[in-house]
């Protein structure tokens, strides 16, 4: 699918409707239901009885989006020091590792089910794939700024 | 509907070659290239009064309208 600047535009402000609902929500419900000690403790004894094959599953799946997004944040940061910043190459890279993230997000998401501070891994991860991806937007309009002016005589 | 850029017409008029009028205007060949081509985007108004001046014309003889 060819993805426009606007539509790419549009889904990141989608993204960021989505998240200023979950946390309007969290929000309310941390007001009408704020968890007790019993509570508290119940997910302290969670956080360390994490199955040692879910982990490593978890691990394991996490690890298939992460070293891509490495990789090419290495590739990012080679292009920033060679001086190349607004390049289509940057956009492509930041893509990239937006859509990495999500994908470890979906992991967590899923492996949550079984396991479930895992849910907060999956808000933090999609929220890193927002934060990247408005980033990448800034650059893809910083890009079509650029060649207007180099198009200036 | 575009904005043609008569530049070329008014320096085989004025018998300018391109290099020179770069030379006179302070802009680069390559710049001047992009504007004979078409390929420009915008043109500044002190680059647009510097060839006037040098080609002795007004800016209506550079440049036209065509709404097609």
């Amino acid at each position: 699918m060819n993805w426009t600047k606007d539509r790419s535009i549009a889904l990141s402000r989608a993204c960021v409707v989505v998240f200023a609902l979950l946390l309007a929500a969290l929000d309310v419900s941390a007001v009408i239901t704020a968890p007790p000690v019993e509570r508290h403790t119940q997910m302290i004894l969670m956080l360390v009885t994490i199955s040692h094959t879910l982990w490593t599953v978890l691990v394991a799946l996490c690890s298939l989006f992460a070293w891509p997004a490495l990789w090419k944040l290495w590739r990012l940061l080679g292009n920033l020091q060679a001086g190349k910043v607004f390049t289509d190459d940057n956009v492509r890279l930041m893509r990239a590792v937006s859509w990495c993230c999500v994908g470890a997000g979906l992991v967590c998401l899923v492996c949550g089910c079984w396991y479930a501070p895992l849910f907060v891994l999956a808000a933090a991860a999609a929220f890193m794939a927002l934060i990247v991806r408005i980033v990448k937007n800034v650059f893809q309009q910083a890009i079509a700024m650029k060649s207007e002016l180099d198009l200036t005589v | 509907m575009e904005i043609i850029v008569n530049l070329d017409v008014m320096m085989a008029k004025r018998k300018i070659s391109s290099n020179e009028l770069a030379e006179r205007v302070g802009i680069t060949a390559a710049n001047l290239s992009i504007l004979k081509t078409g390929k420009a985007r915008a043109i500044r108004f002190s680059t647009l009064m510097a060839l006037c001046h040098e080609l002795n014309c007004q800016p209506g003889d550079l440049l036209e309208f065509r709404d097609e």
